[in-house]
Protein backbone atom coordinates (compact mmCIF):
# COMPACT_ATOMS: atom_id res chain seq x y z
CA UNK A 1 0.00 0.00 0.00
CA UNK A 2 1.20 3.44 -0.79
CA UNK A 3 2.22 5.47 2.25
CA UNK A 4 0.80 8.96 2.87
CA UNK A 5 4.15 10.56 2.18
CA UNK A 6 4.17 8.98 -1.24
CA UNK A 7 0.75 9.96 -2.48
CA UNK A 8 0.51 11.77 -5.76
CA UNK A 9 -0.71 15.31 -6.12
CA UNK A 10 -4.48 15.85 -6.20
CA UNK A 11 -6.12 15.54 -9.58
CA UNK A 12 -8.60 18.40 -9.19
CA UNK A 13 -7.69 21.07 -11.71
CA UNK A 14 -8.50 23.83 -9.25
CA UNK A 15 -6.11 22.60 -6.60
CA UNK A 16 -3.52 20.65 -8.49
CA UNK A 17 0.13 21.03 -7.48
CA UNK A 18 2.14 19.77 -10.39
CA UNK A 19 5.46 18.30 -9.40
CA UNK A 20 8.07 20.71 -10.64
CA UNK A 21 11.42 21.74 -9.34
CA UNK A 22 11.58 24.86 -7.21
CA UNK A 23 12.29 28.19 -8.90
CA UNK A 24 15.28 30.27 -7.94
CA UNK A 25 13.24 32.73 -5.88
CA UNK A 26 11.85 29.85 -3.80
CA UNK A 27 15.32 28.36 -3.36
CA UNK A 28 16.58 31.73 -2.19
CA UNK A 29 13.71 31.96 0.28
CA UNK A 30 14.41 28.45 1.54
CA UNK A 31 18.10 29.23 1.97
CA UNK A 32 17.22 32.21 4.11
CA UNK A 33 14.77 30.12 6.15
CA UNK A 34 17.47 27.51 6.67
CA UNK A 35 19.67 30.14 8.32
CA UNK A 36 16.94 30.78 10.89
CA UNK A 37 15.79 34.06 9.35
CA UNK A 38 12.33 34.73 10.79
CA UNK A 39 11.59 37.38 8.17
CA UNK A 40 12.13 34.83 5.42
CA UNK A 41 9.86 32.41 7.21
CA UNK A 42 7.25 35.16 7.51
CA UNK A 43 7.40 35.49 3.73
CA UNK A 44 6.93 31.74 3.37
CA UNK A 45 3.97 31.91 5.73
CA UNK A 46 2.41 34.83 3.88
CA UNK A 47 2.73 32.94 0.62
CA UNK A 48 1.25 29.60 1.67
CA UNK A 49 -0.69 29.97 4.95
CA UNK A 50 -4.05 30.59 3.29
CA UNK A 51 -3.78 27.45 1.16
CA UNK A 52 -2.76 25.34 4.16
CA UNK A 53 -5.32 26.87 6.49
CA UNK A 54 -8.06 26.15 3.97
CA UNK A 55 -7.04 22.50 4.12
CA UNK A 56 -6.69 22.27 7.90
CA UNK A 57 -9.89 24.14 8.75
CA UNK A 58 -12.00 22.14 6.30
CA UNK A 59 -10.45 18.79 7.18
CA UNK A 60 -10.88 19.33 10.91
CA UNK A 61 -14.26 21.03 10.61
CA UNK A 62 -13.20 23.59 13.19
CA UNK A 63 -11.70 27.05 12.94
CA UNK A 64 -9.82 26.60 16.22
CA UNK A 65 -8.44 23.17 15.35
CA UNK A 66 -7.58 24.45 11.88
CA UNK A 67 -5.52 27.23 13.48
CA UNK A 68 -3.77 24.79 15.80
CA UNK A 69 -2.94 22.46 12.91
CA UNK A 70 -1.70 25.38 10.82
CA UNK A 71 0.65 26.42 13.62
CA UNK A 72 1.93 22.87 14.09
CA UNK A 73 2.49 22.45 10.35
CA UNK A 74 4.51 25.64 9.96
CA UNK A 75 6.61 24.87 13.04
CA UNK A 76 7.23 21.44 11.58
CA UNK A 77 8.09 23.04 8.24
CA UNK A 78 10.60 25.28 10.02
CA UNK A 79 12.25 22.25 11.61
CA UNK A 80 12.26 20.29 8.35
CA UNK A 81 13.10 23.03 5.89
CA UNK A 82 16.70 21.77 5.90
CA UNK A 83 15.49 18.61 4.15
CA UNK A 84 13.98 20.58 1.24
CA UNK A 85 16.21 19.86 -1.73
CA UNK A 86 14.35 21.78 -4.41
CA UNK A 87 13.39 18.69 -6.44
CA UNK A 88 9.71 19.65 -6.03
CA UNK A 89 8.03 23.03 -5.98
CA UNK A 90 8.11 24.63 -2.53
CA UNK A 91 4.30 24.80 -2.41
CA UNK A 92 4.04 21.08 -3.23
CA UNK A 93 6.54 20.17 -0.54
CA UNK A 94 4.66 22.23 2.04
CA UNK A 95 1.26 20.95 0.91
CA UNK A 96 2.40 17.33 1.31
CA UNK A 97 3.76 18.11 4.75
CA UNK A 98 0.42 19.70 5.66
CA UNK A 99 -1.64 16.86 4.20
CA UNK A 100 0.37 14.23 6.06
CA UNK A 101 -0.07 16.19 9.29
CA UNK A 102 -3.82 16.40 8.67
CA UNK A 103 -3.97 12.67 7.96
CA UNK A 104 -2.12 11.94 11.20
CA UNK A 105 -4.69 14.10 12.97
CA UNK A 106 -7.58 12.26 11.30
CA UNK A 107 -6.13 8.83 12.14
CA UNK A 108 -5.54 9.87 15.73
CA UNK A 109 -9.12 11.13 16.00
CA UNK A 110 -10.44 7.95 14.39
CA UNK A 111 -8.53 5.87 16.92
CA UNK A 112 -9.96 7.92 19.78
CA UNK A 113 -13.48 7.60 18.40
CA UNK A 114 -13.10 3.85 18.00
CA UNK A 115 -11.88 3.61 21.58
CA UNK A 116 -14.83 5.67 22.79
CA UNK A 117 -17.21 3.52 20.76
CA UNK A 118 -15.71 0.34 22.20
CA UNK A 119 -16.16 1.73 25.69
CA UNK A 120 -19.80 2.53 24.99
CA UNK A 121 -20.43 -0.95 23.65
CA UNK A 122 -18.83 -2.53 26.69
CA UNK A 123 -21.15 -0.43 28.81
CA UNK A 124 -24.07 -1.84 26.88
CA UNK A 125 -25.08 1.57 25.54
CA UNK A 126 -24.38 0.81 21.87
CA UNK A 127 -23.18 3.43 19.42
CA UNK A 128 -26.32 5.46 19.05
CA UNK A 129 -24.81 8.24 21.17
CA UNK A 130 -22.24 8.77 18.40
CA UNK A 131 -24.84 9.09 15.65
CA UNK A 132 -24.73 12.40 13.77
CA UNK A 133 -27.37 15.01 14.44
CA UNK A 134 -30.08 14.84 11.81
CA UNK A 135 -32.04 18.00 12.54
CA UNK A 136 -32.72 20.05 9.40
CA UNK A 137 -30.87 23.33 9.01
CA UNK A 138 -32.23 26.06 6.78
CA UNK A 139 -30.27 28.69 4.87
CA UNK A 140 -26.91 27.61 6.14
CA UNK A 141 -23.88 28.39 4.06
CA UNK A 142 -21.72 25.71 2.55
CA UNK A 143 -18.71 26.22 4.81
CA UNK A 144 -20.85 25.96 7.91
CA UNK A 145 -22.64 22.94 6.50
CA UNK A 146 -19.30 21.23 5.82
CA UNK A 147 -18.26 21.84 9.41
CA UNK A 148 -21.40 20.02 10.51
CA UNK A 149 -20.56 16.87 8.60
CA UNK A 150 -19.75 13.92 10.85
CA UNK A 151 -16.04 13.30 11.34
CA UNK A 152 -15.03 10.52 9.01
CA UNK A 153 -17.16 11.40 6.03
CA UNK A 154 -16.10 15.08 6.20
CA UNK A 155 -12.41 14.28 5.71
CA UNK A 156 -13.14 11.96 2.81
CA UNK A 157 -15.49 14.52 1.26
CA UNK A 158 -12.90 17.31 1.58
CA UNK A 159 -10.16 15.14 0.09
CA UNK A 160 -12.38 14.09 -2.83
CA UNK A 161 -14.63 17.01 -3.68
CA UNK A 162 -12.51 19.93 -2.45
CA UNK A 163 -8.92 18.75 -2.78
CA UNK A 164 -9.58 16.61 -5.84
CA UNK A 165 -8.09 13.27 -4.81
CA UNK A 166 -9.44 10.07 -6.35
CA UNK A 167 -11.11 7.39 -4.25
CA UNK A 168 -8.24 4.94 -4.62
CA UNK A 169 -5.80 7.62 -3.44
CA UNK A 170 -7.97 8.46 -0.43
CA UNK A 171 -8.33 4.78 0.38
CA UNK A 172 -4.54 4.42 0.45
CA UNK A 173 -4.07 7.58 2.52
CA UNK A 174 -6.61 6.68 5.16
CA UNK A 175 -6.21 2.91 5.11
CA UNK A 176 -9.82 2.28 4.16
CA UNK A 177 -11.49 0.37 1.32
CA UNK A 178 -12.14 2.25 -1.91
CA UNK A 179 -15.83 1.42 -1.56
CA UNK A 180 -15.83 3.01 1.89
CA UNK A 181 -14.41 6.19 0.42
CA UNK A 182 -17.17 6.25 -2.21
CA UNK A 183 -19.94 5.65 0.28
CA UNK A 184 -18.56 8.28 2.67
CA UNK A 185 -18.51 10.89 -0.09
CA UNK A 186 -22.06 9.95 -1.01
CA UNK A 187 -23.11 10.18 2.63
CA UNK A 188 -21.50 13.61 2.96
CA UNK A 189 -23.19 14.90 -0.20
CA UNK A 190 -26.60 13.72 0.92
CA UNK A 191 -26.07 15.27 4.34
CA UNK A 192 -25.01 18.55 2.75
CA UNK A 193 -28.06 18.52 0.52
CA UNK A 194 -30.20 18.12 3.60
CA UNK A 195 -28.40 20.91 5.43
CA UNK A 196 -28.59 23.32 2.51
CA UNK A 197 -32.27 22.92 1.68
CA UNK B 1 -39.47 0.64 -20.34
CA UNK B 2 -38.66 1.76 -16.79
CA UNK B 3 -35.40 0.25 -15.57
CA UNK B 4 -34.59 -0.30 -11.86
CA UNK B 5 -33.20 2.71 -9.96
CA UNK B 6 -29.39 2.66 -9.79
CA UNK B 7 -28.06 2.67 -6.23
CA UNK B 8 -26.92 5.96 -4.73
CA UNK B 9 -23.19 5.29 -5.04
CA UNK B 10 -23.67 4.54 -8.74
CA UNK B 11 -25.59 7.80 -9.22
CA UNK B 12 -22.77 9.67 -7.48
CA UNK B 13 -20.17 8.03 -9.68
CA UNK B 14 -22.28 8.86 -12.71
CA UNK B 15 -22.39 12.52 -11.61
CA UNK B 16 -18.60 12.41 -11.13
CA UNK B 17 -18.14 10.91 -14.60
CA UNK B 18 -16.21 7.95 -13.23
CA UNK B 19 -18.53 5.11 -14.20
CA UNK B 20 -17.34 2.60 -16.82
CA UNK B 21 -18.86 3.32 -20.24
CA UNK B 22 -21.16 0.27 -20.20
CA UNK B 23 -22.68 1.22 -16.83
CA UNK B 24 -22.92 4.83 -17.88
CA UNK B 25 -25.12 3.88 -20.84
CA UNK B 26 -27.44 1.96 -18.53
CA UNK B 27 -27.76 4.97 -16.20
CA UNK B 28 -28.24 7.28 -19.18
CA UNK B 29 -31.19 5.18 -20.27
CA UNK B 30 -32.66 5.20 -16.78
CA UNK B 31 -32.30 8.96 -16.32
CA UNK B 32 -34.19 9.59 -19.54
CA UNK B 33 -37.30 8.23 -17.85
CA UNK B 34 -36.71 8.90 -14.11
CA UNK B 35 -37.04 12.44 -12.79
CA UNK B 36 -36.10 11.62 -9.19
CA UNK B 37 -32.76 10.07 -10.16
CA UNK B 38 -32.08 13.01 -12.49
CA UNK B 39 -32.69 15.33 -9.54
CA UNK B 40 -30.11 13.44 -7.47
CA UNK B 41 -27.51 13.69 -10.23
CA UNK B 42 -28.24 17.39 -10.81
CA UNK B 43 -27.97 18.23 -7.12
CA UNK B 44 -24.66 16.35 -6.79
CA UNK B 45 -23.25 18.28 -9.75
CA UNK B 46 -24.48 21.59 -8.36
CA UNK B 47 -22.92 20.80 -5.01
CA UNK B 48 -19.59 19.85 -6.60
CA UNK B 49 -19.55 23.08 -8.56
CA UNK B 50 -20.36 25.12 -5.45
CA UNK B 51 -17.67 23.38 -3.41
CA UNK B 52 -15.03 23.94 -6.08
CA UNK B 53 -15.89 27.62 -6.17
CA UNK B 54 -15.42 28.12 -2.44
CA UNK B 55 -12.83 30.83 -1.84
CA UNK B 56 -9.71 30.02 0.19
CA UNK B 57 -9.81 30.80 3.89
CA UNK B 58 -7.48 33.27 5.57
CA UNK B 59 -5.98 32.42 8.94
CA UNK B 60 -6.38 35.08 11.63
CA UNK B 61 -3.33 37.18 12.33
CA UNK B 62 -2.73 35.80 15.82
CA UNK B 63 -1.68 32.42 14.37
CA UNK B 64 1.46 33.99 12.91
CA UNK B 65 2.06 35.82 16.19
CA UNK B 66 2.07 32.46 17.98
CA UNK B 67 4.35 30.89 15.38
CA UNK B 68 6.77 33.80 15.46
CA UNK B 69 6.88 33.67 19.25
CA UNK B 70 7.72 29.97 19.13
CA UNK B 71 10.40 30.53 16.50
CA UNK B 72 12.08 33.28 18.47
CA UNK B 73 11.92 31.17 21.62
CA UNK B 74 13.73 28.43 19.72
CA UNK B 75 16.55 30.78 18.81
CA UNK B 76 15.58 31.92 15.33
CA UNK B 77 17.02 35.27 14.35
CA UNK B 78 15.95 38.16 12.18
CA UNK B 79 18.04 39.00 9.17
CA UNK B 80 21.70 39.03 8.21
CA UNK B 81 24.38 40.05 10.67
CA UNK B 82 25.04 43.23 8.76
CA UNK B 83 21.38 44.12 8.74
CA UNK B 84 21.09 43.34 12.43
CA UNK B 85 23.83 45.85 13.01
CA UNK B 86 21.84 48.46 11.12
CA UNK B 87 18.74 47.65 13.13
CA UNK B 88 20.68 48.02 16.36
CA UNK B 89 22.09 51.31 15.13
CA UNK B 90 18.58 52.54 14.37
CA UNK B 91 17.34 51.38 17.75
CA UNK B 92 20.20 53.17 19.46
CA UNK B 93 19.33 56.34 17.59
CA UNK B 94 15.75 56.00 18.71
CA UNK B 95 16.81 55.42 22.28
CA UNK B 96 18.83 58.61 22.27
CA UNK B 97 16.17 60.63 20.50
CA UNK B 98 13.35 59.34 22.63
CA UNK B 99 15.27 59.60 25.89
CA UNK B 100 14.37 56.07 26.80
CA UNK B 101 16.49 53.31 28.24
CA UNK B 102 17.76 50.69 25.80
CA UNK B 103 16.48 47.97 28.12
CA UNK B 104 12.99 49.41 27.76
CA UNK B 105 13.29 49.41 24.01
CA UNK B 106 14.48 45.82 23.99
CA UNK B 107 11.62 44.82 26.22
CA UNK B 108 9.11 46.65 24.08
CA UNK B 109 10.53 45.16 20.91
CA UNK B 110 10.62 41.60 22.12
CA UNK B 111 7.70 41.19 24.51
CA UNK B 112 5.13 39.16 22.61
CA UNK B 113 2.15 40.14 24.67
CA UNK B 114 1.76 42.44 27.63
CA UNK B 115 0.06 39.77 29.70
CA UNK B 116 3.25 37.72 29.65
CA UNK B 117 5.35 40.59 30.87
CA UNK B 118 3.61 40.58 34.23
CA UNK B 119 5.50 38.47 36.72
CA UNK B 120 4.52 37.21 40.10
CA UNK B 121 0.82 37.82 40.73
CA UNK B 122 -1.77 36.74 38.21
CA UNK B 123 -2.52 39.53 35.75
CA UNK B 124 -5.71 41.50 36.23
CA UNK B 125 -7.61 43.33 33.51
CA UNK B 126 -6.26 46.60 34.87
CA UNK B 127 -2.66 45.42 35.03
CA UNK B 128 -2.89 44.09 31.49
CA UNK B 129 -4.32 47.38 30.27
CA UNK B 130 -1.53 49.27 32.05
CA UNK B 131 1.12 46.98 30.57
CA UNK B 132 -0.39 47.37 27.14
CA UNK B 133 -0.42 51.14 27.49
CA UNK B 134 3.20 51.11 28.63
CA UNK B 135 4.30 48.87 25.78
CA UNK B 136 2.36 51.01 23.30
CA UNK B 137 4.10 54.11 24.62
CA UNK B 138 7.50 52.50 24.05
CA UNK B 139 6.53 51.57 20.54
CA UNK B 140 5.18 55.05 19.84
CA UNK B 141 8.44 56.59 21.09
CA UNK B 142 10.49 54.28 18.90
CA UNK B 143 8.27 54.95 15.90
CA UNK B 144 8.41 58.72 16.42
CA UNK B 145 12.21 58.66 16.60
CA UNK B 146 12.57 56.51 13.50
CA UNK B 147 10.06 58.65 11.61
CA UNK B 148 12.05 61.76 12.40
CA UNK B 149 15.18 60.19 10.95
CA UNK B 150 13.39 58.72 7.95
CA UNK B 151 11.41 61.87 7.10
CA UNK B 152 14.41 64.17 7.31
CA UNK B 153 16.42 62.04 4.88
CA UNK B 154 13.72 60.56 2.68
CA UNK B 155 14.79 62.78 -0.21
CA UNK B 156 17.92 60.69 -0.62
CA UNK B 157 15.82 57.66 -1.53
CA UNK B 158 14.98 56.59 -5.03
CA UNK B 159 11.43 57.93 -5.75
CA UNK B 160 10.15 54.46 -6.61
CA UNK B 161 11.49 53.02 -3.37
CA UNK B 162 10.06 55.97 -1.41
CA UNK B 163 6.67 55.39 -3.04
CA UNK B 164 6.73 51.69 -2.12
CA UNK B 165 7.63 52.61 1.44
CA UNK B 166 4.73 55.03 1.61
CA UNK B 167 2.32 52.36 0.44
CA UNK B 168 3.65 49.80 2.89
CA UNK B 169 3.49 52.26 5.76
CA UNK B 170 -0.12 53.00 4.83
CA UNK B 171 -0.88 49.25 5.00
CA UNK B 172 0.72 49.00 8.45
CA UNK B 173 -1.09 52.13 9.66
CA UNK B 174 -4.35 50.63 8.48
CA UNK B 175 -3.56 47.46 10.45
CA UNK B 176 -2.85 49.57 13.54
CA UNK B 177 -6.18 51.39 13.13
CA UNK B 178 -8.07 48.12 12.74
CA UNK B 179 -6.33 46.62 15.77
CA UNK B 180 -7.17 49.70 17.84
CA UNK B 181 -10.82 49.44 16.78
CA UNK B 182 -10.90 45.73 17.69
CA UNK B 183 -9.30 46.49 21.06
CA UNK B 184 -11.76 49.28 21.72
CA UNK B 185 -14.63 46.89 21.09
CA UNK B 186 -13.05 44.15 23.21
CA UNK B 187 -10.40 45.59 25.56
CA UNK B 188 -9.55 42.21 27.10
CA UNK B 189 -9.15 40.39 23.80
CA UNK B 190 -5.67 38.83 23.71
CA UNK B 191 -5.67 38.42 19.92
CA UNK B 192 -6.53 42.12 19.55
CA UNK B 193 -3.75 43.09 21.98
CA UNK B 194 -1.25 40.86 20.21
CA UNK B 195 -2.38 42.19 16.85
CA UNK B 196 -1.85 45.81 17.90
CA UNK B 197 1.65 45.12 19.23
CA UNK B 198 2.48 43.06 16.16
CA UNK B 199 1.40 45.98 13.95
CA UNK B 200 3.65 48.31 15.92
CA UNK B 201 6.55 45.90 15.52
CA UNK B 202 5.86 45.71 11.78
CA UNK B 203 5.99 49.50 11.56
CA UNK B 204 9.24 49.64 13.49
CA UNK B 205 10.72 46.96 11.24
CA UNK B 206 9.72 48.91 8.17
CA UNK B 207 11.09 52.17 9.51
CA UNK B 208 14.31 50.46 10.55
CA UNK B 209 14.61 49.14 7.01
CA UNK B 210 14.10 52.67 5.75
CA UNK B 211 16.73 54.15 8.02
CA UNK B 212 19.17 51.40 7.10
CA UNK B 213 18.56 52.03 3.43
CA UNK B 214 19.11 55.73 3.88
CA UNK B 215 22.39 54.98 5.67
CA UNK B 216 23.53 52.87 2.77
CA UNK B 217 22.52 55.51 0.26
CA UNK B 218 24.43 58.14 2.15
CA UNK B 219 27.50 55.95 2.19
CA UNK B 220 27.12 55.58 -1.55
CA UNK B 221 26.67 51.83 -1.34
CA UNK B 222 24.33 51.86 -4.29
CA UNK B 223 24.72 48.21 -5.17
CA UNK B 224 23.91 47.07 -1.68
CA UNK B 225 20.99 49.44 -1.48
CA UNK B 226 19.57 48.04 -4.69
CA UNK B 227 19.75 44.58 -3.17
CA UNK B 228 17.87 45.78 -0.13
CA UNK B 229 14.98 46.93 -2.30
CA UNK B 230 13.98 43.31 -2.67
CA UNK B 231 13.93 42.67 1.08
CA UNK B 232 10.60 41.66 2.69
CA UNK B 233 10.19 44.98 4.48
CA UNK B 234 10.58 46.98 1.30
CA UNK B 235 8.68 44.81 -1.10
CA UNK B 236 5.14 45.70 -2.02
CA UNK B 237 2.74 44.34 0.58
CA UNK B 238 0.01 42.67 -1.40
CA UNK B 239 -1.26 40.17 1.12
Amino acid sequence: MRQPGQQSAPSNEATVHRTASADSASLDLVERCQTGDVDAFAELYARYSSRIFTLTARMSGSQQTGEDLLQEIFLQAYRKIGSFKGDAALGTWLYRLALNHCLDFVRSRQAKMEKATDALEVDGQGTTAMAPRESPVERIDLERAMRQLPAGCREVFVLHDVEGYEHKEIAAMLGIAEGTSKSQVFKARMKLRALLT
Amino acid sequence: MITPHPDDVTLNEYADGTLPASQQRVVDAHLSTCGSCRAVVDSVRQLRTAVRQLPPLSPPRHVWTRIERALRASGATRTSTRWQWLAVAAALAVAVLGGMKLSDLRRASSSPAPAQAVSGDAPTAQSIAAELQQAEQHYQNAIAGLERIANSERGSLDPQVASTLEKNLAVVDQAISESRAALKAQPSSEPAQASLLESFRAKIDLLQDTVGLINEMRRGAGANADARRTSPGLSQKDQ
